[in-house]
């Protein structure tokens, strides 16, 4: 039986789902749907792997939810399930939750549901008067990922109502591209990036601060001041609006990732955002806090062109299975595949299996606009849910390889999985 | 109308092949607005009434019927005048007071052309001021016959244009056609679209409650280019019924019903012609 799921909303549930693929589309042109037993959930990653979105509903969400997984008919399998595996393009997507009012408004019953055979994605809309509009939308076939990052750890903890905090933002200027969070135990101020206000361009510079007091939870446990991009902050907001659940945030220092959260009896977002690492001149600054012991840093990855590896940062993706195309076009011998799965970073997050030289991808990320990404670290990545148990044998070479290249025997590889059961890690050093 | 003027109109009201007078020009400039998708236009008048036509790409063709009755004054001295105008200088002279005026204030509005060759005259007046517009007329251009002829109408649905309004609004414009499915067996009226976000259908089914009238005899399963469709929003948002039909040819032709400030109705009908390639039979 092949993977699949179904579910069906009311109205206000289908509101509240728009605004979820609104806020991921703030991240990525990308979207998974990736059902469990734990539900719904929509992943996505931004191109240079600096910002990742989860949002999952849970199965009381929604009015009907039904899934399952790929049952495999040879029973000598070690790994006898496979989750659905569907990504789908934002652009295919996103209009379709564009006019969440009227959609809350006139529909009475919303219904998702795949056709893996046809690789499909059926969205239905039941409006009034018996009026039914069905959006057929084709997914590829790809592996979801998901970002290995225990936001539990840190030692800042913030939560407050998004209200507060969506009234601070409307004081940025639409053109502002970071902001930076300024903690100390008593104050939280957010403003404009400093970097960016270097830019005379761009004249101005705004700071906002809000008293500890006005904060659900306030815990502070070094004065910290970080970086981050200031879209998929908005998005979370737009998608907060919509459940009225306080945000949280959680961080530590310059460069480790910061989370943002919103924990709902029915829907939990999580977006975890790549902060500025600090210039490599204090890259004394304890930086690998939130990993366990005994990893270590690996350097970045992604290079870019003229520019030094920046130092600290952390990359470290691995994925079981290169992402295939729909219908790819020379079926991947597992050697290519494997080559691929070490070296994601390297390339755009769309899902092309071919090679990518170094040069090329500089020139790929050389783009306006991702300049801001220069110096942010990045996140590690695992794929979520399982795949052939072979796979797992062989990334490191994979990775070596990827590594070797910058002269750093440092290699970390975090793998996470979760088969239903439970979350392994897999840690090589 | 300005005193010193009326003194004189009669006799002048002679040299004038039109001569049409409107106590709210609202009621003329909101149903020119429902087929404004194209700088120009042709009028035509007669006695009963004038008839504005535009056309796209020869494939597309917006008629506005704006009857004698809908005018407190309407004379036409021959047997029917034609000219071409710029319709969006014409819009723009008819909303010269602005386009959403005071309530309770009306901009009055008289309108005349001597014939060929002259100017068309805009005598407009909202709270004893007066604006006069001429604007240059031109050669009027054959316009297209589509032949559209009740007799070979295969299949005629009569819908109440809430129902419409939101699945134009929301068309899949990467979609570069319009498919209208309309059938006696399910599913009855079906519009589709073939965009980036797959394929989208929406289905009316011929016993809901916005479905005036369900008259179909054969299948029919024809595409039209969702770029000329499109302009049509235009006059569906201000109507409160369409009627769509086909031929046996797979002409398309949309009536909308529109009532106007005073409760009367008038109609504006688009015509389209069919993609030539037959789609396969998709669902």
């Amino acid at each position: 039986m092949a993977a699949m799921l179904k579910c069906v909303m009311s109205g206000s549930q289908v509101k509240v789902f728009g605004k979820a693929v609104q806020a991921l589309s703030r991240i990525s042109d990308e979207l998974w749907l990736d059902p469990s037993k734990k539900g719904l959930a929509l992943r996505c990653v931004n191109s240079s792997r600096s910002a990742y979105g989860c949002v999952l509903f849970s199965p009381v969400f929604f009015q009907h939810y039904q899934w399952s997984a790929l049952v495999k008919m040879n029973e000598n399998e070690l790994d006898p399930t496979l989750n659905l595996k569907c990504k789908l393009g934002m652009k295919s997507i996103l209009p379709i939750f564009r006019c969440l009012n009227s959609l809350e408004r006139n529909i009475e019953k919303c219904q998702i549901f795949t056709r893996s055979d046809k690789c499909k994605v059926v969205i239905q809309f039941f409006y009034r008067h018996g009026i039914k509009r069905t959006h057929n939308i084709c997914f590829q076939e790809s592996q979801p990922l998901q970002v290995i990052f225990d936001k539990n750890v840190c030692t800042n903890t913030l939560m407050i109502q998004p209200r507060l905090l969506a009234d601070a933002i409307v004081l940025f200027t639409s053109s502002q591209e970071e902001v930076t969070l300024a903690v100390t135990p008593l104050n939280f101020c957010l403003k404009s990036s400093n970097e960016e206000s270097m830019d005379l361009s761009n004249a101005v510079y705004s700071e906002m601060f809000v008293g500890s007091d006005e904060f659900d939870f306030f815990q502070i446990g070094m004065d910290t001041e970080i970086t981050f991009c200031f879209k998929e902050l908005k998005g979370i907001l737009t998608f907060s609006e919509a459940t009225h659940a306080p945000i949280s945030i959680y961080f530590d220092f310059p460069g480790k990732p910061l989370a943002l959260s919103i924990d709902d009896m029915l829907v939990e977002a999580n977006f975890i955002l790549a902060t500025l690492a600090e210039e490599p001149s204090r890259a004394s600054s304890p930086q690998s806090l939130c990993l366990s012991q005994k990893r270590k840093r690996s350097d970045l990855i992604e290079k870019k062109a003229g520019k030094n590896v920046t130092g600290q940062a952390l990359e470290c993706i691995s994925r079981k299975a290169a992402p295939r195309k729909l219908y790819p076009k020379k079926t991947l011998t597992n050697i290519s595949a494997l080559e691929n799965c070490g070296s994601p970073a390297m390339k755009r997050a769309d899902g092309d299996v071919s090679e990518v030289s170094e040069s090329s991808v500089s020139n790929t990320e050389e783009v306006p606009g991702s300049l801001c990404l220069r110096k942010f670290s990045c996140i590690f990545f695992g794929a979520v849910s399982s795949d052939q148990q072979e796979h797992f044998n062989h990334p490191f070479d994979s990775l070596a390889k990827a590594s070797d290249s910058e002269e750093d025997m440092n290699n970390v590889c975090c793998i996470k999985e979760f088969n239903g059961s439970g979350t392994k890690y897999f840690c090589i050093i | 109308m300005p005193l010193l003027t009326q003194q004189i109109q009669d006799e002048e009201d002679d040299q004038y092949s039109l001569v049409a007078s409107l106590d709210n020009v609202r009621n003329l400039s909101t149903i020119l607005k429902a087929i404004h998708f194209r700088e120009h236009a042709t009028c035509f008048a007669t006695k009963n009434g004038i008839k504005v036509t535009v056309e796209n790409a020869k494939c597309v063709q917006a008629n506005a019927f704006i009857q004698a009755g809908i005018f407190q004054e309407f004379k036409v001295q021959e047997e029917s005048v034609t000219f071409r105008i710029n319709l969006t200088v014409l819009l723009d002279c008819l909303s010269i007071f602005g386009s959403s005026p005071m309530p309770g204030t009306l901009t009055a509005l008289r309108m005349c052309y001597q014939g060929y060759g002259y100017p068309l005259m805009l005598f407009l007046e909202e709270g004893g001021v007066v604006t006069v517009c001429k604007i240059n007329t031109q050669e009027p251009e054959e316009t297209l016959d589509f032949d559209f002829c009740s007799t070979n109408v295969i299949n005629k649905i009569i819908l109440q244009s809430e129902g419409l309004r939101e699945a134009f609004s929301e068309l899949d414009m990467t979609s570069e056609v319009l498919q209208i499915t309309m059938s006696p067996d399910k599913p009855y009226f079906r519009l589709s679209t073939f965009g980036n976000a797959g394929s989208s259908h929406l289905d009316y089914p011929k016993d809901s409650d916005l479905m005036e009238a369900f008259h179909c005899n054969q299948t029919q399963v024809n595409r039209y280019k969702i770029s000329l469709l499109k302009p049509s929003t235009k006059a569906l948002v201000l109507s409160c019924k369409v009627s769509i039909r086909t031929d046996n040819r797979g002409f398309l032709s949309l009536q909308y019903m529109i009532r106007n400030e005073d409760g009367q109705i008038c109609f504006v009908e688009y015509y389209c012609c069919p993609d030539e390639e037959v789609p396969e039979s998709e669902s």
